[in-house]
């Protein structure tokens, strides 16, 4: 597998650790967790490190997993989950080495549902568990990638509240900017999509937020600094390089309230989310409305870099998109969950980093969570994690593939 | 099928690569020797690679070939009789992908040709690289430059200028390098 070997440690130590390639191209999507790698790209970050990063923003997921897989892209701001599926050989292409070089950031997703269920009063977890258990036109939710972190948000949220996702309801995929257009055209109900859309979506007077992803998991897992495994082993320098920079990044913005605001400008540009900075800013600061007249101060609103506890690839976090694909049969076999993990998160290539820059990381590689059904999460033991679930889906597996 | 941009400079004009390269399978578009504006050519017919069959290169084939690398960069095949290795040397200096010696078999083109457009490729994506390593060594040192002088204007430390720049910068939806030509440029006027 590893043609290529890997500079050893000591050829770093003795200097040798100019970037392998100087000019990277870095995929991104619109959407607000893409901040670090703007502003790394644009502020100066890169340059430090001897990198040249010349961003590509992207129309969808499905299009960024092929690109990064065919090397057209060196790295790119990506799903968790898609890491993981391209990795595994879910979905569209073959099993392809992937690697997870660090987290961009944790929280800032959230479940949205339509006017026209607001109008029908259908504005809590009760009352949408209630409809859908009706007999009648099953509802329609849209996520962005079908292994991707917002399917899984989305899969679990319903199911904490006893929806079965597959079975209850329709589950189909829209890239995120693209969420609002069809809420307006009536053709979903609901999305589980990345800030800013969601937001968006309650400035235009499009529905409501019913579910933020910290209400899920407080401090989850979601965007990652993604590649080709094939891009570590040839361009290890490379790769530190751009974790250094991006991590140097993710400080700058969460030094100051200024430096978000600035970043939040910076971001609404055309060349990156093309949205007003009123649709960005508030949530990026934490200032949350939800469009039925409650307004709150998240307490686990974005977080690009929290003392570096966004930025490590715990080992954990990547187990637990997997524990999700088998609950949901898209994994139809266990697969080993700490071997994958510790093949795909670059652990020793983040630590350099981040001890090159002083930013702190935890000596172990798990963290133990609690989630909105009362289940902790602590990377122990995937294998029962994957089956304590009521609802699953893991006998089962051609639905499962929904808009695979 | 790969297209064959072919430049006969051959003194007598017999033409001895077409019927090779016919048979092989490609498709030739001949121009006729180099009195013609080489790099207009290449841009009007677009080859995959382009083909000099010259006895001798002499000083016009090599401002050519130039030329061609220097504004429209393509894979450039020179077959010829001279076998001085100094004139070799100069080709692949000027910008050759590929020099072959004589012997013209159908059957050897195919390698050849994907031979040079392999080096190609490869010495194609090697500047780019070079070229990205200048231009951010240059951009470093006008960033350097700028914070420098707005140390000087506003009497703050280093990390205090780059957090000035980079918040000018973002408010404006402008890149770092940009904000620091302009402080440079402002401190020029006003020096």
């Amino acid at each position: 597998m590893n043609t290529f070997p890997r500079a050893t440690p000591l050829a770093w130590v003795n200097g040798s650790d100019a970037p392998e390639k100087p000019s990277l191209d870095i995929g991104f999507m619109a959407l607000t967790d893409c901040a670090s790698v703007v502003v790394a790209a644009t502020q100066g970050f890169a340059q430090q490190q001897g990198l040249t990063l010349n961003l590509k923003r992207q129309a969808s997921w499905a299009g960024m997993r092929d690109k990064l897989v065919s090397g057209e892209l060196d790295a790119a701001h990506c799903l968790y989950g898609l890491i993981y599926a391209v990795h595994l050989g879910i979905g569209g292409v073959a099993a392809s080495d992937m690697a997870v070089l660090m987290g961009l950031n944790q929280n800032a997703q959230a479940i949205n549902l339509s006017p026209a269920l607001q109008r029908k009063g259908v504005t809590s977890p009760e009352a949408l568990a209630r409809l859908a258990h009706q007999n009648g036109s099953r509802l329609t939710f849209a996520q962005t990638f079908p292994t991707g972190t917002h399917a899984m948000w989305l899969y679990y949220w319903l199911a904490s509240q006893g929806i079965h996702p597959l079975r209850d309801v329709h589950s189909v995929v829209v890239p995120p900017a693209q969420m609002v257009a069809h809420v307006q055209a009536g053709r979903i109900d609901g999305f589980c999509v990345g800030e800013p859309w969601s937001a968006d979506a309650v400035a235009q007077g499009q529905g409501f937020t019913l579910a933020t992803s910290q209400s899920i998991w407080p401090d989850h897992p979601e965007k990652v600094l993604g590649c080709a495994r094939a891009f570590v082993e040839q361009c290890p320098n490379s790769a530190r390089a751009l974790i250094t920079a991006i991590l140097a990044a993710s400080r700058f913005i969460e030094q100051s309230p200024e430096n978000r605001r600035s970043t939040a400008q910076l971001l609404s540009g055309t060349a990156y989310l093309d949205t007003p900075l009123e649709t960005i800013e508030p949530r990026l600061l934490g200032d949350y409305q939800d469009g039925l007249g409650n307004r709150w101060q998240d307490r686990h609103a974005l977080r690009l870099f929290d003392q570096g506890r966004a930025n490590l690839p715990y080992l954990s976090d990547g187990m637990w998109f997997m524990t999700q694909f088998r609950r949901w049969g898209l994994l139809r076999e266990d697969p080993d969950y700490l071997d994958v993990a510790r093949q795909v998160q670059q652990l020793a290539l983040y630590r350099e980093a981040a001890a090159a820059l002083g930013v702190p990381c935890a000596e172990l590689p798990m963290r133990s969570s609690l989630l909105i059904d009362g289940i902790r999460w602590d990377g122990s033991d995937p294998h029962g994690y994957a089956r304590s679930f009521r609802l699953h889906a893991m006998a089962e597996t051609p639905s499962a593939r929904v808009g695979l | 099928m790969l297209r064959i941009l072919l430049i006969d400079d051959t003194e007598k004009k017999v033409g001895r690569l077409k019927a090779a390269l016919v048979e092989a399978g490609f498709e030739v578009i001949e121009a006729g020797g180099l009195t013609i504006d080489l790099p207009a050519c290449v841009e009007t017919v677009r080859p995959d690679v382009v083909l000099i069959d010259t006895e001798s290169p002499g000083r016009d084939v090599m401002e050519q070939v130039v030329l061609v690398s220097r504004d429209r960069p393509r894979p450039i095949v020179l077959f010829t009789d001279e076998h001085d290795p100094q004139v070799m040397r100069q080709a692949i200096q000027a910008g050759v992908s590929a020099y072959i010696v004589e012997g013209i078999h159908s059957a050897r083109l195919q390698p050849i040709l994907d031979v040079a457009m392999a080096r190609f490729e490869s010495d194609q994506a090697l500047k780019a690289q070079l070229l990205a390593r200048d231009q951010q060594l240059a951009e470093r040192k006008r960033i350097e430059q700028a914070k420098g002088l707005l140390m000087k204007m506003k009497d703050c430390n280093e990390e205090q200028a780059f957090t000035l720049m980079r918040r000018q910068a973002m408010s404006k939806q402008q890149k770092l390098i940009q904000v620091a030509e302009q402080i440079i440029a402002m401190h020029e006027m006003l020096g």
